[in-house]
């Protein structure tokens, strides 16, 4: 396997800092509460514009509120698996609200694991969470196994490594599991994310994926994006899938899903609990809202399921 | 109201202790289901409502929390936990006065307790940088930035390269070397950045808030509209229609830092070009050029990283003074947002504006900075939830109460840079292309000549501009893809 045929992987690992960073600004200006978050991004954060602040709250909170419904529905008799996870805070967040699933995996590259099992190492708070007084954290410079969540390197491109690490991590294939993807998919060349798609509708009994991730690339908007992150050296290889909200269903039920679902930013931020969109809203006023359009009409969320009880997982 | 029952009472504490209880596990909905049940038995107990304001203060309701702890405080005036929860709702609210003063309540009747005394003292601070942030905008009498400037105490290394300001003033080849400087992405030394900043104030302290400017019959005359740090574009406007010059005269309408990622390089050339030829070329305020915008939009970092947040101070009086309006050939009259919220202002009601401030949020100075034309008749609430939304009608009765014949404003992206709206009457120019590297439009400036007045329109791509790191808004843009 060439690196060249995937373009710079140092660009797509470095799409995790970025999110990061934007994560923090926009807790730090109350957009939403993570405590655990400082903790892997010691740094005062950049100031961003209020529509990125805003972008990355709907993201958060949708994703949190989904994964939320899912522990719930199965009553924590389940798994969630966060592909390509970064330095997301999920596992603790969901933790502190009282949602522990039986098991938590994250899987990303071995630089982004290394610095996030250093990270946790070095926070008790982090570090509590994982632990219990019958289980032993066991780790190395990459992986760690800790009570109930896990943190494994892998590169996603190659399954044979992707099942290995799921099953050093104890994986069970018949309980209900959530998959995430933020942004990963559309790194991977279409072959590659296809037979991942592929291989978990297979391998797992019940089966919920998240995909969150640009869409309807086909205009003005998406010819901009792509050229400018070419230039970054992140290659969208992934783009096709992103062409419409169709596309975005498609993939998942081409791979033997037996349905998806998507929606774009601007819908689900209708669907978001009002209160808290009040809330947000008074957080930073928009100086315009044209901008705020454009940004929300090229992301979506797409739920896929093997398992139709997993179509009332919505917000 | 009828008197609670003694079992009505047994059956209302028993919900309470099972509300209780999911609020312990966090489950703040069911707790207030069942601090609702103990409520509905026993409308009595400050203490239900209390808890329930807490409930609803853990689930960010506060709204429903203030109600529930005044409540609880209505019925018992001594009931300290209720001053508490209601001063938690109104920080969230950010009604900090009336927090302070429930804060204080707590303290007098619980001296001893440290975390009420520490809210207090919390709350205490921000009340009063509020009021200091309030006397210090609407108040010019105090110290100004300008006057602790130290010129004379910064010199000039012998490495900078840049241009220099002669005899500390600007001149053509003054203007000519900057451009090409910060097409290199070098920066201009701050002894004469900060020269340009004080003549310009000094400049604008004497200006009118309403501009009248005089186009001879045979000269042209050129409008543009938001610039927003897009310095490379700036560029192409003056490779496309000329450099400014006292035959060549522009009027560019405000908003022109924040988003992009030059906005310092646009300010200083435009600010160096109004300096060099004060009565060829004009600029006036956008509702960008305001401490709010600023901090939210990027110039104040840029400011920061580039020179220091001492200047970014000075910036803030500076565009404090910018005229809010011009009126050309007391024909056509243009502002960055657009018209009023009432029919009766005249160009005189304008001129009497006190402008020297932060824009405030209502009143001609506000909707002069943030009202956008509207299709239908009449007036409606702005979408931007300050100034107004101002229909054809309004307009027309505008200029003919005014003597004018149409106006010219900025403020909104238009696909093709430009619209004209309002039969004409109503023209909004945008000239920065490819907004924020993502809405994909062109940008506009307006051509008219002294005689006619009559606008013609030319339009643009954007152009390339350098990747810098931080590329501020795409780089944001392309992290919500990450």
């Amino acid at each position: 396997m060439m690196a060249a045929e995937y373009g710079s992987d140092d660009g797509v690992i470095a799409t995790n800092d970025d999110a990061t960073s934007c994560k923090a600004c926009a807790v730090s200006l109350g957009y939403w509460k993570d405590p655990y978050l400082p903790h892997v991004y010691p740094a005062a954060p950049d100031r961003r514009p209020p529509e990125i602040n805003r972008g990355f709250y709907a993201r958060t909170h949708s994703i949190f509120l989904l994964i939320q419904k899912f522990i719930q529905v199965t009553k924590g008799d389940c798994q969630i698996v966060n592909l390509g996870a970064g330095f997301d805070t999920l596992f603790w967040r969901l933790k502190s609200a009282g949602h522990t699933p039986v098991r938590f995996i994250e899987l990303d590259f071995s630089e982004v694991t290394a610095k996030k099992t250093h990270y946790i190492q070095r926070s008790k708070a982090l570090l509590q969470a994982i632990s219990d007084d019958d289980y032993d954290i066991k780790l190395n410079r990459n992986n760690l196994h800790g009570f109930r969540y896990k943190l494994m390197s892998t590169d996603l491109r190659v399954l044979s490594e992707v099942e290995a690490k799921l099953e050093e991590s104890e994986i069970d294939y018949s309980l209900p599991t959530a998959f995430i993807a933020e942004c990963v998919l559309v790194y991977m060349c279409p072959t590659k994310s296809s037979q991942l798609l592929n291989w978990i509708a297979k391998k797992f009994k019940s089966a919920f994926f998240i995909n969150y991730e640009m869409v309807n690339l086909g205009d003005r908007f998406g010819e901009v994006m792509l050229s400018n992150l070419r230039s970054r050296h992140c290659d969208l290889q992934g783009a096709a899938a992103c062409a419409t909200l169709q596309s975005q269903e498609d993939r998942f039920v081409q791979e033997g899903w037996a349905g998806a679902e998507a929606t774009d930013m601007m819908g689900l931020w209708e669907r978001l609990p009002r209160a808290d969109v009040s809330r947000v809203m008074r957080l930073e006023m928009l100086d315009e809202n044209e901008l705020l359009t454009q940004l929300f009409s090229h992301y979506c969320i797409t739920t896929a399921w093997t398992d139709t009880r997993w179509t009332e997982i919505t917000l | 109201m009828a008197k609670c029952s003694e079992d009505k009472k047994e059956e209302a504490e028993v919900h309470k202790l099972k509300a209780n209880e999911f609020f312990q596990k966090q489950n703040y909905d069911k707790a207030i289901e069942f601090y609702s049940k103990a409520i509905e038995c026993n409308s009595e107990e400050p203490i239900y409502y209390g808890n329930r304001s807490f409930a609803y203060l853990r689930m960010e309701c506060f709204g429903y929390a203030l109600e529930d702890a005044t409540k609880a405080i209505e019925m018992d005036k001594s009931y300290v936990k209720g001053y508490y929860r209601r001063a938690s709702a109104y920080m969230s609210l950010g009604k900090y006065k009336m927090a302070l003063k429930d804060y204080e309540t707590v303290v007098k009747v619980r001296p001893s307790d440290k975390d009420a005394k520490l809210k207090f003292t919390e709350c205490q601070k921000i009340v009063q940088q509020m009021l200091f942030q309030k006397a210090i905008a609407v108040d010019d009498d105090k110290k100004s930035v300008a006057d602790s400037i130290n010129l004379d105490a910064m010199t000039i290394e012998d490495n900078y390269d840049g241009p220099a300001l002669e005899d500390g003033k600007v001149t053509e080849k003054f203007m000519l070397d900057l451009m090409e400087y910060y097409k290199a992405q070098k920066k201009l030394h701050k002894k004469y950045a900060y020269k340009i900043l004080l003549d310009i104030k000094a400049y604008f302290t004497k200006q009118p808030t309403l501009v009248d400017v005089h186009i001879p019959d045979d000269s042209k005359f050129t409008v543009c509209g938001d610039i927003h740090g897009q310095f490379y574009d700036l560029m192409n406007i003056f490779k496309l229609n000329g450099l400014p010059s006292p035959s060549n005269p522009y009027l560019f309408n405000g908003d022109f830092v924040d988003r992009g990622s030059f906005s310092i390089e646009c300010i200083f050339t435009l600010f160096g070009y109004k300096l060099l030829y004060p009565n060829h070329f004009w600029m006036s305020r956008g509702n960008h050029e305001s401490v709010t915008m600023n901090q939210m939009y990027g110039f104040e970092g840029e400011v920061k990283s580039k020179y220091s947040s001492q200047m970014g101070d000075l910036f803030t009086e500076v565009y404090n003074w910018l005229p809010l309006c011009h009126c050309l050939n007391k024909r056509v009259l243009v502002m960055h947002g657009g018209l009023f919220s009432s029919d009766t202002v005249t160009l005189d009601d304008i001129r009497k504006t006190e402008r020297n401030r932060q824009p405030p949020e209502e009143g001609i100075m506000c909707e002069l900075l943030w009202s956008d034309p509207m299709p239908g008749p009449g007036r409606a609430p702005s979408k931007r939830g300050v100034g107004t939304q101002f229909g054809p009608d309004v307009t027309k009765r505008f200029l003919d109460n005014n003597n004018l014949d149409y106006i010219i404003r900025s403020h909104e992206v238009k696909d093709d840079g430009y619209e004209v709206s309002h039969g004409g009457l109503c023209i909004t120019v945008f000239s920065a292309p490819n907004y924020c590297d993502t809405m994909g439009n062109k940008g506009a400036f307006i051509n008219l000549q002294g005689d006619t007045m009559e606008p013609k329109y030319v339009t643009y791509s954007a152009v390339e501009h350098p990747p810098v790191k931080p590329m501020a808004y795409a780089n944001s843009l392309l992290r919500l893809f990450s």
